[in-house]
Parts: C-alpha cells; sequence; structure tokens
C-alpha cells in the first residue's frame, strides 16, 4: 500500500512533468495546426543552454534560467520563420510540414552533439530537500515540478481568457479561416505561439536539469509524451493537455505496481490506444 | 552549402572511380594499413563513440610518431552504428571492407558486432571488440577477439563481492538490452546458489529519462543492497535517485564512467563496482604514460573504454607486424588471425601481459571499486571464476 | 564493387518499402506511422521460421501472410480515427509492439535477436554476397512494383484514392470503405513484411533496433520526397535517401563531431527538398484519360444510366416513414414521413436546420435514424451501410460537393460507375481480361455522362481546373453514373448564375421523364416551382405541408411566417 501511494506521488510529479510539455506543445498544435516535432529538440537545447550559462560562464542561475528561455523563444520562432511559414504557403498538405519538422528534430539534435558535446551534462551546487509525507517521499525538485504547472499552467489560462491577444489565439485555435477574417493578424498569432510554447519548454527543461541531467537525446520522449499528452486531452483544449498528462502520469507509475518494468514505455500507449478506440476526440475534445 | 554541393559530387567522382581501383589484388605493402572502427558515433550513446574513436586517435598518432609499422603508417578510418543498429554496422563493414581495404576493424556493441561477425567470417577480416559484453559474442566468428571482460563475469564478480559481505536479500535493476540481461542471467542462476534471494527485479530502457517507478518499487521491496546491471551514464541516474530518498544500504554495480560521476554527483559515494581495472600508477609505466597523454590531448582522464580501444591499436599493430614477419600474402584478416592465436600474449596497457584465451576472449584482472568524492579507488583484484 | 552493389541492395529492400507505404499513405490517405512494425514483423517471421528448418519460399510466404493478417489488425484503429490522431495512435502502436517483440524471449530471443538466419541459394549458387543478393533483390522489387502499380491503377487504386480525397463522397459513390481500407493495410503490409524477409536473408540476423521509429520515418521520408501517390516517385525516394547519407560519408570532418554533422547535413538537404519540391520528385499522375478512341466502339452503352427501372410512372418507390433523429438533446428530425415515387421530382424545402440535409442523411444511410422505416419498393434500408444503400438505388449529392479534387473530371466519374469487378482486390489480379474488358466500357459510358452534361470537353482536368458551374455539373454527373434509381439532390443549383440554371434545370427534368425518381433539396422557390411535382415544406423536424408547388406556397398560414 506504501509503495501504492509513493507511485501515486510519482504519478502526480511525472504527469504535472507531461502536462507542462503538453500545454506548450498542444498551444502550437492546435493554434497552427502544425505538429512541431522539433519541440523536443528546442526543449533539450535550453536545458543546454541554462547548464552552459550556469557551469561554464558561471551566470547567476536566474539569468542563466533567463537566458535558456529567450534561447527557447528564439528558436521556436526561426524554426516557425524559416521552416514551417514558407512550407506552409506553398503547399496544403500537413506531410511536408510533418516531414520537415522531423528533418529540424534531426539537425537541432545532432547540432547540440556537435557544439556541446555528447556527454552528461548536470547542475552541481543546487541540491534537492527531501519531504516525507507519512510513508511517501518527495523532493524539492519535484515540488517545483508540481508548482511549476499550477504556475505556467494558471498564468497561460489567464492569458488566453483575458486579453486580447490571448483571444486572438483561442479564436484562431477554433478556426485559423474565420479568425483572419474577422481581422485577426493570423502570422503575427502563430509566431506568437511559436514564442509561448517554446518558452514553456524551458521550465521542464531546467527542471529536468536540475533534478536527472540533460543529454542530447531527452527531446525525444519530451515530445511524444507531450504529443501524446495532447491527443489523450483532445486537441485544441488547455484543459484536456493537462487532464491527459495526469493520465499518463499515473498510468504510467501505478499502472507498474503489479505489471514488470519491462513494460514501462508500452503501458502509456495502450492507455492511448484504448482510450482513441472508445473516445476518439479525446478527453475534452472537440467533436469535428 | 554549394561547397558542401561540390564537394558531394566530388565524392560520388571518388565513389565512381574507386570501383576501378578497389578490386586490384593487394599488393604485399599497402601504402597504410588501415584499421577500421565501427563505433556509436551519433544516436542515443554516442558518448561511448566519443572516448574509444579517441582512444584510437591517440594510439594512431603515438605508432605513426615512432614510424609506423616498418615505415608504413596506420590510418583511422572511424564509422557509425548509429548507437547499435545492425544494419548500420553491416553497411560500415562493407564500406571498410570495399573503399578502404581494412583487414583490421575494432568493433564495438553486441548488435551490430552479431551482424557484421558472419561477413567478416567470409571476407576473413579481423574483429577486435573492446566494447560489447554480451555473452552471445563469444564465438560469433573465428576472427573475432575481445580485450573486454564479459558482462556476465563482471556480474559473477559483483555477486561474489556481495557474497563476501554477507548480504542476502538483492534487488537488481537491469539495463533493458542484451548486456544487462546477460549479466540478469547470470544473477538469476548464482545468487540463489550463493544462499542469496531476489527480491526485486525492475528494467531500466537505455536513454530512460525517468526512472522513479522502478526506484520507488526497489525501495519498497527493501533488500540488504541494490545491483546496478546497469551501463553509463544510467548507474549515474540510477544512484542519484536511490540516495536521494534515503536508501542507505550499499549499491553494488558493474561500470562507472565519468558520465555515470556527472550524473550521479555526490550520490555516487560509497558505490562498490567491479570492473576491467583501467587506472595509470607509476607500478606500470605504459599505462601512466598512455594516461598522460590522453589528458594531455583531450582534456579528461581515459576510462576503460579509451583504454580498451587504444589496446586494440596496439594489438593490432602487434599482429600485422608478427604476421609480416612470416612474409607471403600476410596482410589479410585471417594472417592477422592466426599471428594472434600462435601466441596469444599481448602487452596490455592496463599493465603487464594479458593472455587471448581459446574463446577469443582476453581476461581483464576484474577489480572492486570503490567511489569516494566522486574519485574511484582500487580496492582489490577479484576472480569471477 | 560490393559496396556499390550493397548500396543498390539498400535502394532495392528500401524501395519495396517506399512503394508498400505509398499505397497506404499516397494511394488511400491512410496516414499510418507504423510500417517498420510490418518491415519488423516480415524480418522476424523470415528468421525464425528460416531458423527452424523451412525451405525456401516457405518462410518468405509465412512473412507475407502474418504482415497481411497484423496490417488487418492494424487497421483497426485507422477505421475509427484519422489525421494527427492515426499518426500517433500509429507512432505509439509502433513501440508497443516492438515492446512485445523484445519481451516475448522464448520466441524471439529477446533483445539478443535472431542470429543464424540461413541465407538463400539458388542452383547451388549462394547469395551470401551483395552482388549475388542483389540480383534476387531486384527481382522481389520488380514483382513488387508490378504488383503495386496493377493495384494503384486499377479500379481498385481509384477507389483508394477517391478515399483520400473525400471519404464521406467515396460511401456515396458505392465505395466500401471497411473493404478498401482493410484490404490496402494488408496489401501494404504484407509487401513491407515482403522487404523484411530480404532483410533476414541478407543480414542473416535479426534484431529491434533496425526497426525502430526512426525507420519508420526515413521511409515516410523517402516517399514524401519521391513523391506521394507516384510509384516511380518512391524508386527515386529511396535511391535518394539511401545514397545520400553514403555520399556525405566522403565529406571528411574531425571524427568525434563527423558523423553528427552528417544527420544534420541530411536534415537540411531534406528541408531544402521539401521547400523547393513539396510535390516531390515526381509528381502524381493525373489518371485515367480519354484519348477519344473508345467512342466509337460502346456508344449506346451509357443511356443506361439515364434511364430508370422502368418502373410505371407514379409507383411509390422510397417509402419513409416516422423518421425521428435524435442528437444529444436535441431531435433535429421527429416524425417526418415522405415518399418518392417513379417519374416525379420531389422538393424539400424549408429554413436552415429543418432537417432537410439530416432527412438525406438517414435515406442513404450516413445516419440511421432512432425511429421510424424507410423502405425501397418494400425493402427496409434501415441498417445498411451507405455504400449499400448505393448499391440498392438510393444515391445522394452533398451541398458542400465533395469532389475528388486531385483526380480529373473522368475520373470523378469512373469511380462512380457501379458494379465494378476490379473494385475487388481478388478479380484485379484473377480475372484480369474481365477487368480490362469492363474498363474499356466504362470509360466509354463515363464519357457518355459526361456528355450528357457538357463536361466531355474537360475530361483531362483535375477538378481544380473548373468553375464553380463545372463542379456542380459534375456533382451531377457523378450522382448520374452511380446509375442509381433514386437520386437525392442536396442543393444542386444554389450559386448559379441563370444562364447556367437554364442549361441544368432540363437536364434534371429529363432523368425524372426517363423513369428516375428524384428528390431535390433547393432553397430557390422559382427552381421549385419549375422542377418539382411534389413538394415537402419541413420544419422542426417534420413536414408541415406537402402538396403541389402552387398548394403549398399558397397555404395561407405557410405564406404568412415564411414567403412573405
Amino acid at each position: 500500500m506504501d509503495l501504492l501511494l509513493q507511485l501515486m506521488m510519482n504519478g502526480l510529479v511525472n504527469g504535472s512533468h507531461y502536462a507542462l510539455l503538453g500545454i506548450g506543445f498542444g498551444l502550437i498544435f492546435a493554434t497552427t495546426k502544425l505538429v512541431h516535432f522539433a519541440y523536443g529538440p528546442i526543449y533539450a537545447a535550453t536545458a543546454y543552454v541554462c547548464w552552459y550559462s550556469f557551469m561554464q560562464l558561471g551566470l547567476p542561475f536566474w539569468a542563466a534560467f533567463g537566458l535558456c528561455v529567450i534561447a527557447a523563444i528564439v528558436l521556436g520562432l526561426l524554426s516557425y520563420l524559416i521552416v514551417y511559414r514558407p512550407l506552409q504557403s506553398r503547399s496544403d498538405s500537413g506531410l511536408v510540414t510533418l516531414i520537415a519538422s522531423l528533418g529540424l528534430y534531426t539537425v537541432i539534435e545532432n547540432l547540440l552533439g556537435v557544439i556541446f558535446g555528447t556527454g552528461v551534462k548536470s547542475v552541481q551546487g543546487i541540491d534537492s530537500d527531501v519531504f516525507f509525507l507519512g510513508p511517501v517521499f518527495v523532493t524539492s525538485f519535484q515540488l517545483m515540478q508540481i508548482a511549476a504547472l499550477i504556475l505556467v499552467g494558471g498564468a497561460l489560462a489567464l492569458f488566453l481568457r483575458f486579453t486580447r491577444y490571448g483571444q486572438a489565439i483561442m479564436a484562431m485555435t477554433d478556426n485559423a479561416e474565420m479568425a483572419q477574417i474577422v481581422g485577426i493578424d493570423t502570422r503575427f498569432v502563430a509566431l506568437l505561439v511559436f514564442a509561448i510554447g517554446s518558452a514553456i519548454a524551458a521550465v521542464p527543461a531546467v527542471l529536468i536539469l536540475l533534478k536527472d541531467s540533460a543529454g542530447t537525446h531527452m527531446g525525444f520522449s519530451a515530445v511524444f509524451l507531450a504529443f501524446l499528452s495532447v491527443v489523450v486531452g483532445g486537441i485544441g483544449s488547455l484543459r484536456g493537455a493537462v487532464a491527459g498528462g495526469f493520465l499518463i502520469g499515473f498510468v504510467e507509475s501505478a499502472g507498474l505496481w503489479q505489471i514488470s518494468t519491462d513494460w514501462q514505455s508500452s503501458i502509456a500507449f495502450i492507455i492511448l490506444f484504448l482510450m482513441l478506440m472508445l473516445r476518439p476526440d479525446g478527453l475534452f475534445g472537440v467533436k469535428r | 552549402m554549394l561547397t558542401i554541393l561540390k564537394k558531394t559530387a566530388l565524392a560520388g567522382l571518388a565513389l565512381a572511380t574507386g570501383l576501378a581501383s578497389g578490386s586490384a589484388a593487394l599488393a604485399q605493402d599497402p601504402e597504410s594499413y588501415k584499421i577500421g572502427a565501427i563505433l556509436a558515433m551519433s544516436g542515443a550513446a554516442n558518448e561511448y563513440g566519443r572516448v574509444m574513436s579517441q582512444g584510437i586517435n591517440l594510439a594512431i598518432e603515438e605508432i605513426n610518431a615512432k614510424g609506423g609499422i616498418d615505415g608504413i603508417p596506420l590510418e583511422a578510418v572511424i564509422e557509425d552504428h548509429k548507437s547499435g543498429v545492425a544494419k548500420e554496422g553491416v553497411a560500415a563493414l562493407n564500406r571498410l571492407i570495399n573503399l578502404e581495404n581494412t583487414q583490421v576493424v575494432l568493433t564495438s556493441f553486441s548488435g551490430p558486432t552479431l551482424a557484421i561477425a558472419p561477413i567478416a567470417d567470409e571476407k576473413k577480416v579481423l574483429l577486435l571488440n573492446g566494447g560489447g559484453v554480451s555473452a552471445a559474442l563469444v564465438g560469433a566468428s573465428k576472427y573475432l577477439f575481445h580485450n573486454r571482460s564479459l558482462a556476465s563475469d563482471l556480474g559473477l564478480a559483483a555477486l561474489r563481492h556481495a557474497h563476501g559481505l554477507g548480504l542476502k536479500k538483492m534487488s537488481q535493476l537491469v539495463w533493458k538490452n542484451d548486456a544487462g540481461e546477460s549479466i540478469e542471467e547470470v544473477a538469476n542462476k548464482y545468487w540463489g546458489a550463493m544462499g542469496g534471494t531476489i527480491a526485486a527485479t525492475e528494467y531500466v530502457e537505455i536513454g530512460a529519462s525517468n526512472i522513479d517507478t522502478q526506484i520507488a518499487k526497489i525501495r519498497a521491496s527493501n533488500p540488504d543492497f541494490v545491483a546496478l546491471w546497469l551501463f553509463s551514464p544510467e548507474p549515474g541516474l540510477a544512484l542519484k535517485r536511490l540516495r536521494e530518498f534515503r536508501f542507505t544500504k550499499p549499491i553494488i554495480g558493474i561500470e562507472f564512467t565519468p558520465d555515470t560521476q556527472k550524473a550521479a554527483g555526490d550520490a555516487s559515494d560509497g558505490f562498490q563496482y567491479t570492473s576491467d581495472y583501467f587506472t595509470a600508477t607509476e607500478e606500470y609505466p605504459w599505462s601512466k604514460a598512455f594516461s598522460d597523454a590522453y589528458e594531455a590531448k583531450y582534456g579528461e582522464k581515459p576510462d576503460f573504454y579509451a583504454a580498451n580501444y587504444y589496446e586494440n591499436v596496439y594489438v593490432a599493430a602487434e599482429a600485422i607486424r608478427r604476421a609480416k614477419a612470416q612474409g607471403g600474402a600476410y596482410y589479410r584478416g585471417d594472417k592477422l588471425a592466426d599471428a594472434i592465436k600462435a601466441d596469444p600474449q599481448f602487452d596490455s596497457v592496463y599493465g603487464g601481459k594479458m593472455t587471448y584465451q581459446e574463446n577469443g576472449v582476453a581476461k581483464k584482472k576484474v577489480a572492486l571499486f570503490s567511489v569516494k568524492d566522486g574519485q574511484a579507488k582500487f580496492f582489490r583484484y577479484v576472480s569471477a571464476d | 564493387m560490393e559496396y556499390v552493389m550493397h548500396i543498390l541492395v539498400m535502394v532495392c529492400m528500401y524501395a519495396v518499402l517506399a512503394i508498400s507505404f505509398n499505397l497506404l499513405i499516397g494511394f488511400a490517405g491512410l496516414f499510418a506511422l507504423s510500417q517498420a512494425v510490418f518491415f519488423a514483423i516480415g524480418a522476424y517471421a523470415t528468421g525464425l521460421a528460416a531458423v527452424a528448418g523451412l525451405p525456401f519460399p516457405m518462410p518468405e510466404i509465412l512473412a507475407v501472410l502474418i504482415g497481411g493478417i497484423v496490417g488487418v489488425l492494424i487497421a483497426l484503429p485507422a477505421l475509427r480515427t484519422r489525421g494527427d490522431y492515426l499518426v500517433i495512435v500509429t507512432l505509439a502502436l509502433q513501440i508497443v509492439v516492438l515492446q512485445v517483440i523484445l519481451n516475448w524471449k522464448s520466441l524471439t530471443g529477446g533483445t539478443e535477436g535472431v542470429r543464424g538466419i540461413p541465407g538463400l541459394s539458388f542452383f547451388g549458387v549462394a547469395l551470401s554476397d551483395p552482388s549475388h543478393f542483389l540480383i534476387y533483390a531486384a527481382i522481389v522489387t520488380a514483382l513488387v512494383f508490378v504488383f503495386a502499380w496493377k493495384v494503384g491503377h486499377s479500379p481498385f487504386g481509384r477507389a483508394m484514392k477517391a478515399m483520400r480525397e473525400n471519404e464521406s463522397a467515396a460511401q456515396a459513390v458505392g465505395k466500401n470503405l471497411l473493404y478498401l481500407k482493410v484490404s490496402t493495410f494488408a496489401v501494404s503490409a504484407a509487401l513491407a513484411a515482403l522487404a523484411g524477409s530480404m532483410f533476414a536473408r541478407y543480414y542473416n540476423y535479426v534484431s529491434v533496433d533496425s526497426f525502430s521509429i526512426n525507420e519508420t520515418i526515413y521511409i515516410l521520408a523517402m516517399v514524401i520526397v519521391g513523391g506521394i501517390g507516384n510509384l516511380w516517385g518512391s524508386v527515386i525516394g529511396a535511391a535518394v535517401l539511401v545514397a545520400l547519407p553514403e555520399l556525405l560519408k566522403f565529406l571528411d570532418m574531425p571524427t568525434d563531431i563527423a558523423d553528427q554533422m552528417r544527420l544534420v547535413i541530411y536534415g537540411v538537404i531534406l528541408i531544402l527538398v521539401l521547400r523547393f519540391r513539396p510535390q516531390g520528385i515526381l509528381p502524381e499522375p493525373r489518371g485515367a484519360l480519354h484519348d477519344g478512341e473508345e467512342t466509337a466502339s460502346a456508344g449506346g452503352n451509357a443511356s443506361s444510366l439515364v434511364v430508370g427501372d422502368g418502373s410505371s410512372k407514379g409507383e411509390i418507390v422510397v417509402d419513409a416513414k416516422g423518421l425521428v433523429k435524435r442528437f444529444g438533446g436535441i431531435t433535429a428530425v421527429s416524425g417526418f414521413d415522405i415518399e418518392m415515387r417513379a417519374g416525379q421530382i420531389t422538393g424539400l424545402i424549408g429554413p436552415n436546420g429543418a432537417g432537410k440535409t439530416t432527412a438525406f442523411n438517414m435515406l442513404t444511410g450516413f445516419l440511421q435514424p432512432n425511429e421510424g422505416s424507410i423502405t425501397l419498393r418494400g425493402n427496409s434500408l434501415l441498417g445498411l451501410k451507405p455504400h449499400r444503400i448505393v448499391g440498392a438505388g438510393v444515391a445522394r449529392s452533398f451541398q458542400d460537393l465533395r469532389l475528388f479534387r486531385n483526380m480529373t473530371v473522368l475520373d470523378n466519374v469512373l469511380v462512380s460507375l457501379p458494379d465494378q469487378a476490379g473494385d475487388d482486390l481478388g478479380q484485379v489480379f484473377l480475372r484480369p481480361a474481365k477487368v480490362s474488358r469492363q474498363e474499356h466500357e466504362n470509360l466509354a459510358r463515363a464519357m457518355e455522362v459526361l456528355r450528357f452534361v457538357e463536361l466531355d470537353g474537360k475530361a483531362n482536368e483535375t477538378v481544380n481546373a473548373l468553375s464553380y458551374a463545372e463542379e456542380k455539373l459534375l456533382v451531377i454527373a457523378r450522382l448520374l453514373a452511380t446509375g442509381a434509381e433514386v437520386m437525392l439532390f442536396d442543393e444542386p443549383l444554389s450559386g448559379l448564375d441563370p444562364t447556367t440554371l437554364a442549361e441544368i434545370l432540363p437536364v434534371i427534368r429529363k432523368l425524372a421523364d426517363n423513369g428516375k425518381v428524384v428528390c431535390i433539396i433547393e432553397h430557390n422557390l422559382d427552381v421549385i416551382k419549375e422542377l418539382s411535382d411534389v413538394v415537402y415544406f419541413l420544419d422542426e423536424g417534420r413536414a408541415m405541408a406537402v402538396g403541389t408547388p402552387e398548394q403549398v406556397m399558397t397555404d395561407p398560414e405557410l405564406a404568412a411566417r415564411y414567403f412573405k
């Protein structure tokens, strides 16, 4: 029983991480309809920039974090401006941008190895505390992962609901053509979501850097689980991405309570599979 | 971009002209001895490739600086198997054989090595492995030699050590590939015979980003010690997590690299492991010289993977030298393999001599280490038998 | 030179994979990213069967069969989901299948893989080196190409493309989506499994590392770069993407970054190709072309399509009673009765949201009514799939046209013709003569239909090149081509100028005069007046009035409410 409680706690923590990734990826996906696989290596790149600024340049941690957010935004905007936008204007097929995003994925991931070297990057000098809640233990970094979701998710929800630009994003998510007709500058909104979505990636990336360490290939599972959270939760729904992230986090942890960890990477997908068979539009998806 | 295209075009040309000249009969002495290597130069485990290739390049520089082999220089041709993809290994071997006329190939990882073994047999290419540890590798090709202890030997040595400490209840974390699973097999077979029990067996994927579930289950199994049948850098993550959650009992493993240390941080303190022993001491001048030269060139200390591949280049050079002394069309993989079998003793960068056994494995001395302040401290040699 | 031979073997193997994948995503538009699973299953099946001692070609046959069966299983999610959902489901499925292979140690050898797979040998010659194996690989690839070409350019292939362009429209011209999807998956998977068996025979070693998601992506890139929907393109795409990394090997770079730099360059080149040639190196061919030859041979045949079943005028053909359709809490249609008679034009009018289109959807099987009955000459149509209802003789058009936009005008009509033996994949291969003869006749019938709506001059254009009025005409032509006795037109005339209208009205009139049953949804009351024999006025999901156009439009109550 103690083990199950612990696994539930792990699920909560991992779920927060997936949810945060899902929010960033989902924002871009829902608004621009781009399956931005390069979100993964951009997420990895932010961890590298943070590591480099803090460990190699010796900047204070807040400055390193600030720099990596900026790096994320720059990479996100460049992806859109250099790769996706020209392709979208030349072809209406989603396949072409999908392949391009995979090409971009390869480029960024390998450039990271070329620039920073391939070894493990870890941060020394920032340690975590452990808290015991009865039989369940949790570290301060894990608590920060939960807090980050609440803060970033909350801020994004407020932004989307109460600001002009937020409304524009929602309108474009609903129907891009309609949004354009009513006078929304959809190109600007697309840039905006790439900036915000990429900036969000910096938060979970830095937390993983602190909690575990960074590697050039960390982006693969990140973008995959982000995509998964969004689809399970329902495309175009912030709430859905969060719910999807938590569902996957819990199932992945608690699901292995009695099942061998041999099956760790499958278990979330089996859920996804059943889920989409039963509810093809996700938990909170809009029927289309 | 334009220059790249130009270069590619030139490369195509080179390929075409290579067609004409490649199949020409082997001269007695080649212009250079090309030492091929098929390593993880990209993909999830490319850190291994980096370290191994550094060892190779250093050895070749040293040998060439001393005039090569009777004036003929060595040349490294490093290929990529993308971190263990079998078919990439085969493609690489084909390139090495056909484009480079390579007779010696240093190989790594079990998958690619198993895939190229039959081709090496047929084309008579000498294979020297210094990284792959799966038991399946033994005897995969008659021209395959290892200067790396097999995983099962390392695991057995670790189990003996645990037994010596009087530990009974083991929980194990297993790397989800043939290397990890071949140790698990040994452990499942022998630990019971040593009077121990296995409380939990959990699996970790290569490049796993999150092992919290495994750690929670291991911790809940409440073992006397945890065995890490993991390879770099996963032991680091496991150590960090276990210690973070106040698991205070012994943790015993089979590998420790600088990367592992980076991932583990302070949590590596007290980690005990059995591994091929490479450490530079005054006692062995060659190992000291290698370690110093490596550090001077690359700015980091060599780990045993660098040492193994460095050593393999010397083995290859020595084999060529011996075969050449026999005369005739000596520069062929099978002749080189014969030279090794005829006199299986070679100098080892680990100190002293190493001897290739019948099955092609040169047993290294397996040593027990304990980590203190991020540094591995040699304890003593242990026997795996 | 064996190195080049090895590369050519790779080109062959990947050409087979790209061709198989192109049938799935390029022709049928089924965007399932799990091709490496079929590849893996073929390799494992061949490897295990050959190790167990089965002689050639038993392991190969087994691989193809098992591949096909797994393909059918993976088709199941594709029946439920589409687009991005299908992408992620199939990517995920791939991870699950690979993990099953990895964990099923007793069968697959787990992480160690299958070793010592016997190679091939014919007439005492072992195909152990690349140059010998290449002969086998090239023969297999050529056979696969011919097979795929047959599939892609048969009536079945045309139906695949129609499904890709628009699923509901494909159903509305009588195509069985379930059959199309399942058989496409089976064929595609079986071909990929054949590539897998080449893999096993060539490498003599199989392990899961070789079949990761990266592999699926690699094959996908070949299809896209080569040109989607073009089989030659897949061969060229395979050649380019196999050769490119090999050529990049000749770029000299520092050892520790070389292979990563090559991948960077590979990615950049991929993006540039997409940027400057988004349709791929070879674009999709246009499809069947009208060369003007067939007219003489089979002239009069087509007229049967525009003539009814010879039922006596006024006989009730379709009879629907008490139709009810609820969506959640909303009742869209509540107790609607309608009769349609031979030789008559029935008009459906009423405000937006009155339930007209919902009624059509129920009559044609796109929706199942919650209550009520629908009969065609006394036979119930309830519970039948749309394509069965088309087959029974009731077809419809869509308000938003739903033409097969990237197909030619001629193909739009050809694909809609009824009773095509070539729609059945088995017949394509078992009775090629019959299929080809029928195809010849059908070309004539299709041209006849196009002449009927005066689109014969545009037969070889794609739909994208048509004007709006011409598109409307094509909608009518497509409906005609189904040969259905009962034709339901959903706003066929909206948005047309008076001149065009004057051209089309007699066409529809003529259908009824020829004995067809015509029902038409229309907002333009002048048109209704001129065309219809009977008018149903719908509002709030039921018929508020039924009668001749004059009766309905002069009904004082309705006039007060609607016809001001």
